[in-house]
């Protein structure tokens, strides 16, 4: 489904990612970690067209297809979802209507009408419900005035709505409570299916007790350095990421 | 469908009078076209809905008289490049609602003068200044008795080599304790178009509540990026984001017919950034 070879990506002259290699299968879920600044969420938002990042060198292949020459939205509507670390907000936009507008588009890029209104609704109801997320907020603006959790909900939401083959969670643990993480972590495995992967950038293990990975991939200084299965986030929890860096400098 | 239409389907009337009063029929908005100097007195106690519309190129003026306990509610719209003056007395106990709307190269000027107590008036404008366009929105709120409340929002929206200036001013009499009085104007930039804003606050009384701010942006980058993220286009994105920011103006005409037009016109105005 996606495959990354020796993606080197750079922000103004700074060369953050330096050289990954990643291949995600359907069906998959993989957990890139790491400590802070090792890339995480550049790759993210390299994999979603963000034009602040240069790619200098190396290749991503989605579904057959070379991804880094794609606009932005075509990515999306091949998709690819980004779930973003700090949702934003955009005033005077409902979500409905946003929402409404973005199904329309996927169903144009593939051929099909639009959703008449009550299906569309329906389909809202139920997909709202796989994240508990309240009926009350489709109607506000897109995440203007949503707590923190709500907005991570309301990413989910999205990603329930549109169904995307693949989907890129940057840190869509931080900043929730127990309880919503639990909400969120069990939406993404509810909503996980034998043709779509997951890939979810996570700071703590906390969020893999809910989404259980098949590998787990730790970033440092822009480069994949070491990756395991699940029982390698849980060794990164006791005993933090020193032990690897050391192995990796040596 | 333009204003002249809305007459004619007899979803507005156009009135010709100088008196709002209770034989008035004020069922429907009543329509200004084109004013050049009207003078129009609204009776104590009655409500109207007003629309003063400028379809052709045009140098005008309205002065409103509100009797006590009078209320209007009025969408003043700008399609074609003018020079209009807007004063509007409000006495004792008066309401005014004001939704305004600038799509051309237009100069215009609102004066309130809330000379009695307990007044109230809200004021919603917009500002669309396109290609070479350049246009001004004054508004004075004079506070001159107390217990007056106004709040007022004011947009603006710049694009190609156009520009835009907002200038207000709230003022606010020794006399008039207690006043509440609320601006806040908005702008966005694009291209290689610019807004001036000239917020001001005068105040002479000493127990008030006044406040105002004033912004000058640029389009909201990782906005559009979100929306394209979904599948929107570039363009797609850009006038959401633009219909988004001037809907909260647009949409506190309580008028639904007149609504629809205005959001039609912004609609046709935004393809043009």
């Amino acid at each position: 489904m996606l495959k990354i070879e020796n993606l080197h990506a750079s922000v103004g002259d700074k060369e953050i990612l330096r050289g990954i290699n990643l291949e995600v299968k359907a069906g998959e879920v993989h957990a890139i970690m790491g400590p802070n600044g090792s890339g995480k969420s550049t790759l993210a938002s390299v994999l979603a067209g963000n034009e602040k990042f240069t790619v200098t060198a190396g290749e991503v292949i989605f579904m057959g297809e070379n991804l880094l020459d794609v606009p932005i939205e075509e990515r999306a509507l091949k998709g690819l979802f980004l779930g973003f670390q700090y949702p934003v907000e955009i005033p005077g936009v409902s979500m409905a209507n946003f929402m409404k507008i973005a199904l329309a588009e996927q169903r144009k890029y593939k051929g099909l009408e639009p959703l008449t209104a009550s299906e569309f609704l329906k389909l809202m109801r139920e997909k709202s419900a796989v994240v508990e997320l309240d009926g009350k907020l489709t109607s506000r603006a897109v995440n203007e005035g949503f707590s923190g959790g709500e907005k991570k909900k309301n990413e989910i939401f999205q990603m329930a709505m549109l169904e995307p083959k693949l989907a890129i969670l940057d840190e869509t643990d931080s900043g929730l409570d127990i309880d919503a993480l639990r909400v969120v972590a069990t939406g993404v495995t509810r909503l996980k299916r034998p043709d779509n992967a997951t890939v979810v950038i996570t700071h703590y293990q906390r969020l893999l007790d809910y989404i259980v990975p098949d590998y787990v991939h730790v970033l440092y200084k822009g480069r994949i350095i070491y990756s395991g299965d699940k029982s390698l986030a849980l060794k990164l929890e006791k005993e933090g990421y020193d032990w690897l860096i050391n192995e990796y400098k040596e | 469908m333009t204003i002249e239409e809305l007459i004619l389907s007899g979803v507005v009337r156009e009135f010709k009078g100088a008196v709002v009063d209770s034989s008035t029929d004020t069922s429907l908005p009543l329509v200004l076209l084109n004013p050049k100097s009207r003078t129009i007195e609204v009776a104590p106690s009655v409500s109207v809905r007003l629309i003063v519309a400028c379809t052709q190129s045009s140098q005008g003026g309205v002065e409103l008289f509100l009797a006590e306990n009078s209320s209007v509610e009025m969408v003043n719209l700008y399609l074609a490049d003018s020079y209009v003056n807007v004063t509007v007395h409000q006495s004792l106990g008066s309401q005014c609602k004001t939704m305004t709307a600038l799509l051309s190269s237009t100069n215009v000027t609102y004066n309130y003068l809330l000379e009695g107590e307990y007044c109230s008036n809200a004021f919603d404008g917009l500002f669309m200044a396109m290609g070479s366009d350049h246009a001004t929105l004054n508004l004075t709120t004079r506070h001159l008795k107390a217990n007056c409340n106004s709040n007022s929002t004011v947009k603006g929206v710049s694009a190609g080599r156009a520009t835009g200036e907002f200038h207000g001013l709230v003022y606010v009499a020794p006399d008039a304790q207690h006043t509440d009085a609320q601006q806040q104007n908005r702008n966005i930039e694009f291209d290689d178009s610019h807004i001036v804003a000239l917020p001001q606050l005068e105040i002479y009384a000493d127990d008030v509540r006044c406040s105002h701010g004033s912004t000058v942006g640029y389009s909201d980058e990782q906005a559009i990026f979100y929306m394209r993220q979904r599948g929107l286009t570039e363009s797609y994105a850009r006038r959401l984001q633009i219909e988004g920011f001037v809907g909260e103006v647009v949409n506190r005409c309580n008028m639904e017919e007149i609504c629809c037009f205005v959001r039609d016109i912004v609609s046709q105005k935004m393809s043009e950034i």
